[in-house]
């Protein structure tokens, strides 16, 4: 990955800190630099034909469960599901550094939520151009809202992800690598409903989802 | 027919995509379809043997008991419906494969899944498919060389049959874990595969030059069964036509491929091009022997030159470490085997064996510890065989065993192991008599452990001698009888050679000289594989320099490398230089080393109780307020703690050197990521300011079960367990720990943290305290114990 695609604030951003002196600045740069020569991005996404029924949604005939979704992608037809990963020699990099430094730890785990994030958004800038439509809902995932992480397995599944990128998901949901994403986003040829992530617009502190959530406000 | 008999055929053909061929609906489960819809899975076996596969897979590659749980199919049903409709299928002419996937989960390092549990689901399927009346047993699709070791040794350890295993590789040359091609091949032979190969992933154009990889580094026969191409990002088709397809196949064959078929998007017809290319061809010739070589499930270590073995990670004289291991302490071995791999070392020897230790429980899990933060290959060191073996059977990759000698009882016990498990064996040249003082009686107890291993069908190039390094100070001719012994197995067996370097110092003053020097002549003596301490001064420089003076650093590349910056030092830290630096400030400043050095400094004059209480706990107080006040943030905080823990590293370290060792622990306190749940760096930062604080931490790690929380927590009678969840789906484990803990021990006090927690969800699970963050556990460990 290319360290200067990183965008810098969201990294400060999920170390809660709002700026770092000039040592922790050249500490970061350094993790930037070794965290992107150790990710092996790798993507892989189906779009897939959306039905609304009585119970909910469906896409690809799986049934999503919850209300959140189901919101979420009125008005589409058809949605992207996509999984995207920075693969296992990142978590094996931060596993080694919560043993010898954990302010590298810390720093690399920033890191790699920002790298993931990108390699989120050039994957979804990918789809668009390859599926021209005018709306397009934000990325939504399982465990956002009512839409239960418990679905993650047969999203992981769906994609044939563990075959094509090697991302796995364990009997307890937690996607393995780590720093891995799946996400569903809409299409539409309305304008959608909700062009944000779930939101409740309440405290973001207290919301489950600040850690992924770049519209967070922390106090 | 008998797969032994197929394989005298110069080419065998195997069947091509199932999945492809099934045209299953959307989220239509092939499994299902042995026991639904037996004609249609048997149409395409018919379909296969009529294009002339000789081996069919059965429709049984998820019919894994974890991969099929709530789906309602039997996974043995499903297994034995499979094989019998293949067999009915094909007829008795074509052999029928039990077929083997993944389980979709990942086992350690990189995952969480248990090797017991992944063996015990392919248990299931093998004794299905032998039951049902398989010819072989087939292991596909496989990614992670652990997982694939757990099959492999199912299926030999439960049936009879043969087994052969082709794993998937990336455009890298490795699998999505990081095995590379090299690992894979040398951990199925030693495992006992009857043939191995690549399959699914790539074209024939992309797996070509991995397919000649491979061949480098196996005597087996080889498989190639490759997709029709890339597939197309966005549809998921393949486009090869079965022609281009098999114009690649000549080329599989030069190369020695005697296994041909095809694996995701071929069809029956790509089986056909394939033979009719392949006809009047002949397989390439192969080199005999495969080079020496060990691996961990992410790297291989040529044997091609002097390697070195660190020797940290053994209590043998080493207080601190004895203590880590008494104390379930796995960090300080992983911090050593980060620290050695650092320094240089190749391989890493593990040695767990002390009083109080089962040795049997504990080098495993040292193992599997050790293996999550360092990509070197093992030496499992241990004298106990069950050690050796619940080691053996964990390990990703192809280890070193350390070691056999020439006692019969440890020839009859510890080669077997080495055999079964396709490890490289290091023996000692001792026996019934003890060491021998002449190089001549060594040299004879080295051929005659090699002869039994080679008996046992162990290669000659997995054989290493150890041929004893006696202290120098017990007798003038030790050094020169060793060496002797060295050279002679070197130069006339053409082994590899193994000596414990800082033995010949023992009782000696200026050791580290001694130690260079010997090391220096061993090397010029034949010695490849110097166990020793790559951190010990002038060690590695030693090894570096011979390595480029006989000839194995080609244009001095490594040496210039390691030694072109030497003199310049890194970037100063800020204050560093300051002389006026107090260790207060070195904790507030975050400076590592000048915290250790000045740590160092004041036991001289202070009590170890006096510089936690006077000085560390001061300086991380001043740096948590103007945390809490928004002055410094998170990273600060953490850079303070690592400074103040490398503070009391050196506090430690002075206690145990003292006999009568006074605690300065202010009170246990038991930690643990919940069970399911592997996100655990918040729970280490929190374990790192507890100990600054003074209190003595017992971490258990991440998805620790609940009731292993609350027996430790009763045995240490602590009064305080931290627990953290990042996860919804694992934070009703928290609350089952928390039950558990009020029902068997309801003195003990309770704080939980993680993301998805609230204050008021921790009350509602029953814990005694919700902590926002590291800094607020410190806080409430406080009033439990007073501060």
């Amino acid at each position: 990955m290319n360290p200067q695609a990183l965008d810098r604030s969201e990294i400060l951003m999920f170390l809660r800190t709002p700026e770092l002196d000039a040592h922790l600045s050249e500490m970061l740069e350094n993790c930037i630099e070794t965290l992107c020569k150790a990710a092996q991005p790798r993507t892989v996404y189906r779009v897939l034909p959306v039905a609304h029924t009585a119970e909910g949604v469906t896409l690809g005939g799986l049934p999503l469960q919850g209300a959140d979704i189901a919101l979420h992608l009125t008005g589409c037809k058809e949605a992207a599901l996509l999984a995207a990963t920075l693969s296992a020699p990142v978590d094996a990099l931060i596993r080694r550094a919560e043993v010898t430094d954990m302010t590298r730890a810390l720093m690399y785990d920033a890191v790699a939520g920002a790298a993931i994030e990108r390699v989120c958004n050039d994957l979804e800038a990918e789809i668009k151009a390859k599926y021209p439509y005018p709306y397009y809902t934000a990325r939504f995932s399982a465990g956002y809202g009512d839409f239960p992480i418990t679905q993650q397995g047969e999203l992981v599944r769906l994609l044939d992800a563990p075959r094509r990128i090697g991302l796995t998901v364990t009997p307890h949901q937690t996607l393995l690598p780590m720093k891995s994403v799946t996400a569903v986003m809409g299409m539409s040829q309305q304008p959608v409903r909700d062009a944000r992530r779930f939101c409740c617009g309440e405290s973001c502190a207290e919301c489950p989802y600040h850690e992924d959530c770049p519209q967070a406000v922390l106090d | 027919m008998d797969f032994r008999t197929l394989l005298l055929n110069e080419f065998v053909f195997l069947d091509g995509g199932m999945g492809t061929m099934l045209h299953l609906a959307p989220g239509e489960l092939p499994e299902r379809l042995n026991l639904t819809e037996p004609a249609r899975v048997a149409a395409v076996h018919k379909a296969y043997a009529e294009a002339g596969s000789q081996i069919v897979y059965a429709n049984t590659f998820g019919a894994n008991p974890l991969k099929l749980a709530g789906t309602g199919v039997d996974p043995a049903e499903s297994i034995r419906a499979a094989v019998r409709i293949a067999k009915e299928a094909v007829g008795a002419g074509v052999c029928v494969a039990l077929d083997i996937g993944p389980t979709g989960q990942l086992l350690p390092p990189a995952g969480q899944m248990t090797f017991e549990a992944a063996y015990e689901s392919f248990r299931v399927m093998c004794e299905a498919g032998a039951e049902a009346g398989a010819d072989l047993i087939v292991i596909e699709t496989m990614s992670d060389l652990l997982e694939t070791k757990a099959a492999l040794l199912a299926a030999k350890e439960h049936t009879a049959l043969p087994v052969i295993v082709t794993m998937t590789f990336t455009e890298t040359g490795r699998t999505f874990t990081g095995c590379p091609v090299s690992a894979a091949a040398m951990t199925l032979e030693g495992l006992g595969a009857a043939a191995i190969g690549i399959n699914c992933s790539l074209g024939p154009k992309e797996i070509l030059p991995m397919m000649q990889e491979m061949a480098k580094w196996t005597n087996l026969p080889l498989i190639a069964k490759a997709n029709a191409g890339l597939p197309d990002p966005v549809t998921g088709e393949y486009f090869l036509t079965p022609e281009d397809f098999a114009a690649y196949m000549p080329a599989f064959a030069d190369c020695g491929v005697q296994f041909f078929g095809g694996c995701c998007g071929t069809t029956p017809e790509f089986i056909t091009a394939i033979r009719k290319k392949l006809e009047n061809l002949r397989r390439g010739r192969r080199a005999a022997r495969r080079p020496a070589a060990v691996c961990s499930g992410t790297r291989t270590v040529l044997l091609d030159m002097p390697r070195v073995i660190g020797e940290r990670i053994n209590p043998t004289g080493k207080k601190r470490m004895k203590q880590a291991l008494l104390d379930g302490d796995m960090d300080y071995l992983r911090g050593e085997a980060i620290a050695q791999t650092e320094a240089g070392a190749d391989i890493l020897d593990v040695n767990v064996g002390t009083p109080g230790i089962d040795e049997a429980a504990v080098l495993p899990m040292a193992v599997q510890a050790i293996l999550e933060v360092t990509d070197l290959p093992l030496q499992l060191d241990s004298s106990e065989p069950a050690a050796l073996e619940a080691a053996l059977r964990i390990y990703p990759g192809k280890p070193i065993v350390n070691s056999v000698n020439g006692k019969a009882e440890s020839l009859e016990t510890v080669l077997p192991l080495v055999k079964h498990y396709g490890a490289a064996i290091v023996g000692l040249t001792l026996d019934e008599n003890g060491i021998p003082l002449s190089a001549a009686e060594r040299f004879a107890i080295g051929k005659r452990i090699l002869e039994h291993a080679q008996r046992l069908g162990i290669p000659k190039e997995d054989v290493c001698l150890d041929c004893l390094t006696l202290t120098a100070s017990t007798g003038e001719s030790g050094p020169s009888e060793t060496l002797s012994a060295v050279r002679r197995v070197r130069e006339e067996l053409g082994l590899q050679t193994v000596l414990g370097v800082s033995n010949i110092s023992f009782g000696l003053p200026n050791r580290p000289l001694i130690n260079r020097s010997f090391l220096s002549m061993a090397l010029t003596n034949g010695l490849t594989l110097p166990i020793m301490n790559p951190m010990a001064e002038g060690m590695m420089d030693t090894v570096r320099a011979y390595r480029m003076l006989a000839g194995y650093d080609e244009n001095c590349t490594n040496f210039i490398a390691a030694y072109q910056n030497a003199g310049t030092t890194a970037p100063a830290a800020p204050a560093a230089q300051n002389d006026n630096l107090t260790l207060e400030g070195a904790v507030i400043h975050g400076l590592r080393q000048d915290a250790a050095r000045l740590t160092q400094a004041a036991l001289e004059q202070h009590a170890p109780l006096a510089i936690v209480n006077d000085m560390l706990i001061p300086a991380l107080d001043a740096v948590g307020a103007d945390y809490e006040s928004g002055k410094v943030f998170l990273p600060q905080l953490i850079q303070a703690a690592t400074a103040a823990q490398s503070a009391f590293g050196v506090i430690k370290q002075h206690m145990l050197s003292q006999e009568n060792g006074s605690q300065a622990d202010k009170g246990k306190i038991v930690i643990a990521t919940v069970q399911g749940d592997v996100h655990d760096i918040g729970k280490n930062i929190v374990r790192l300011l507890l100990e600054n604080y003074g209190y003595d931490v017992i971490d258990l790690g991440k998805d620790v079960p609940p009731q292993k929380i609350v027996d430790t927590a009763i045995a240490n009678q602590v009064k305080l367990v931290g627990l953290s969840a990042l996860m919804t789906t694992t934070v009703g484990a928290m609350e089952e720990t928390i039950r558990l803990l009020h029902q068997q021990y309801p003195d003990c006090r309770t704080v939980v943290g993680g993301a998805v927690l609230t204050g008021d969800y921790a009350e509602t699970i029953g814990a005694d305290c919700y902590a926002k963050d590291a800094k607020a556990t410190v806080d409430y460990a406080k009033t439990v114990f007073g501060a």
